[in-house]
């Protein structure tokens, strides 16, 4: 057929401009929320005291490393695991608040939600490790790995105690199980970084920490992942 | 659309909870009937995808329930729901928005629209804690809608609210149920009455009248009571 | 392809069945909602699928509005001055003067630019079905237009 006449019956079908195309179209779409999007969203979602507190932490460590503050690297250690409760804390304000069943409800599962506050919470964490570390280690002399296992291992000790007792009924109820075992962590930390504590031991910590670090970092991190995959299975849902 | 339960079941430890249901919903108002603790809650949670039946299936329109699709097409208010103690009216509205993947532009859009809606504009920037049990139910039933749901599941959403506000409530559900499959538990006889045109009547995990209703079948209030006698 | 482009010979589609601007469009709509229903999402929408809901439910549409015969032009297009001119006129003429089965088949070719296979598969034909009567189809408005002297 012509192209001539082809032109000619488009006209001659042509229908009025419809009205309410794109209004239709624009609900239509169901839209494709991606991984990063997601993890974007939930991000805004953390509450500001978590983020102050790790900015402030991490101010804390810099500014101790550039001052040359003495007592800077153990204070952090004995820091860290409130850094921990916050985290599970955050992670499980939807059961704590009594949103979980619209949140479950949405297009996303509550578990993928969990998912994404934990991640950003690791990201938030690890950035933060990364910094303090190396600038602690070159302040005050000691090695990188050394300062490394120091912070992590309050820290996963917290997550996996809190990870567990947030779970349970008596955690659930209370809400504050995650503070008390942060306390118990810090205080523990600080006590065995005590020079007149070491006397108790077998070994000293610091003994202890340039032979079985690094396993015992592995280790915790190992069991802190599993416990954050028991909550994220925890919560009754498909999928 | 239809929405189609098939023998769906929920069993815990000792206790059946919802006994082998069956029906189907279309576009409309449907209330659901019972005492408390008759299973209305359970199912209403399996309805809604969020609690995993011991058997049977729930599919809109061949979409099973424990798809995404499903849930796109879900709005769900639940019997108990908390909120982030820091949360405004406009910022649990948005929240949900952003979960059911609505664009944010949009969303912010049809959040004040819906608060609009519910009668919370005026207060949409305060602090839910302040807010009275009534006005946070609104803002549930506001978050229920936010993504125009073709399903939506109401548990006791009339809990809370005072006489004009019910009365609001029931407007606002007769006209979404134009398009909407609107399912809504309640003990209170006077809610189905004027609003629904579907009623199902549950008793121990199980349904025990399924059918139409409307005034011309006399007093509702006086059934509801013989069936439960 | 994308959506918009669908909306519009989809709707198109339902006009030219209806003459009516209003109807045409929440057939339209309706078509699309129908197929979300049935395959879940429109990522892989169907344009085969999308017609053959388009003409079933005209064909209901146009059954439920029979009483009142549907007007030969839409007062809509009217106003919006489309297609106005003489010769489009004589097209029109000429089509109006076929059968309802060829109107639909060189609209979907010619205008919507569907291949034989997915109007085969759309109004339930056979590739062979569609190429024969479209090709009866185009002699019959040739015919038709030289007869209006153009």
């Amino acid at each position: 057929m012509k192209k001539q006449l082809e032109k000619l019956l488009a006209e001659a079908y042509a229908a009025p401009e419809p009205k309410k195309k794109q209004a239709f179209l624009m609900n239509l779409k169901p839209r494709e929320v991606s991984l990063p999007e997601m993890l974007w969203q939930q991000a805004a979602y953390v509450r500001w005291p978590v983020w102050l507190f790790a900015i402030c932490m991490m101010a804390f460590a810099i500014g101790g490393s550039i001052l040359h503050l003495e007592d800077t690297e153990r204070i952090v250690t004995v820091l860290m695991p409130f850094t921990a409760a916050i985290s599970v804390l955050e992670t499980n304000r939807s059961t704590r608040f009594g949103m979980s069943e619209i949140e479950m409800a949405t297009r996303f599962s509550l578990r993928s939600v969990l998912f994404a506050r934990m991640t950003i919470l690791g990201i938030l964490y690890a950035v933060m490790l990364c910094v303090s570390a190396p600038m602690l280690a070159y302040a005050f002399g000691g090695k990188l790995l050394l300062t490394a296992t120091r912070i992590l291992i309050p820290y996963l000790s917290t997550m996996i105690l809190s990870l567990i007792a947030e779970r349970s009924a008596l955690g659930r109820k209370t809400g504050y199980s995650s503070a008390a075992i942060a306390a118990l962590i810090s205080l523990v930390t600080f006590w065995i970084s005590q020079e007149q504590s070491q006397k108790f031991m077998v070994l000293r910590y610091t003994t202890l920490l340039e032979n079985w670090g690094i396993l015992i970092v592995l280790v915790l991190l190992l069991l802190t992942i599993l416990e954050q995959q028991k909550t994220i299975r925890q919560v009754e849902a498909f999928a | 659309m239809k929405l189609a339960v098939d023998r769906i079941t929920k069993q815990y430890k000792n206790k059946i909870a919802v006994d082998r249901i069956s029906f189907s919903l279309s576009e409309g108002v449907t209330g659901l009937l019972g005492a408390n603790g008759a299973g209305k809650t359970t199912l209403l949670r399996m309805m809604a995808g969020i609690l995993e039946p011991t058997g049977g299936e729930i599919t809109a329109d061949d979409i099973p329930v424990q798809t995404e699709n499903y849930r796109a097409l879900l709005g769900y208010l639940p019997q108990d729901f908390g909120y982030y103690p820091e949360f405004t009216a406009r910022d649990f509205v948005r929240y949900v928005a952003a979960l059911k993947g609505i664009e944010k532009k949009k969303a912010w859009k049809k959040t004040d629209e819906l608060l609009e809606l519910v009668g919370l504009s005026e207060v949409a920037n305060k602090k839910i804690r302040t807010f009275s049990g009534g006005m946070k139910q609104r803002v549930g039933i506001a978050q229920a809608l936010v993504n125009d749901p073709k399903i939506l599941i109401l548990d006791e959403p009339t809990a809370g609210l005072d006489p004009k506000e019910r009365v609001r409530f029931r407007n606002l559900i007769a006209e979404v149920g134009k398009n909407t499959i609107v399912l809504f538990s309640t003990h209170i006889v006077s809610d189905v009455e004027h609003i629904a045109s579907h009623l199902l009547m549950m008793r121990d995990g199980q349904i025990i009248y399924d059918g139409k209703w409307d005034e011309s079948q006399g007093d509702l209030e006086k059934f509801y009571m013989e069936e439960f006698e | 392809m994308d959506l918009e482009n669908a909306y519009d010979k989809i709707y198109r589609y339902a006009y030219f069945r209806l003459k009516n601007q209003e109807l045409a469009e929440d057939i339209t709509q309706e078509t699309f909602l129908r197929f979300i229903s049935s395959y879940g999402n429109l990522q892989e929408y169907d344009m085969r699928y999308l017609y053959s809901i388009a003409k079933n439910l005209c064909i209901d549409e146009y059954r439920r509005v029979k009483p009142d015969p549907l007007p030969e032009e839409d007062e809509a297009r009217a106003a919006q001055n489309i297609g106005s001119t003489e010769e489009t006129a004589i097209v029109r003429v000429a089509l109006s003067k076929l059968p309802v089965e060829d109107q639909e088949l060189l609209l979907l070719r010619h205008v919507n630019g569907e291949s034989v296979g997915t109007i085969g598969k759309a109004l339930g034909l056979s590739r062979f079905a569609v190429y024969r009567r479209l090709k009866d189809a185009e002699e019959a408005l040739r015919k038709g237009l030289e007869v209006s002297g153009s």
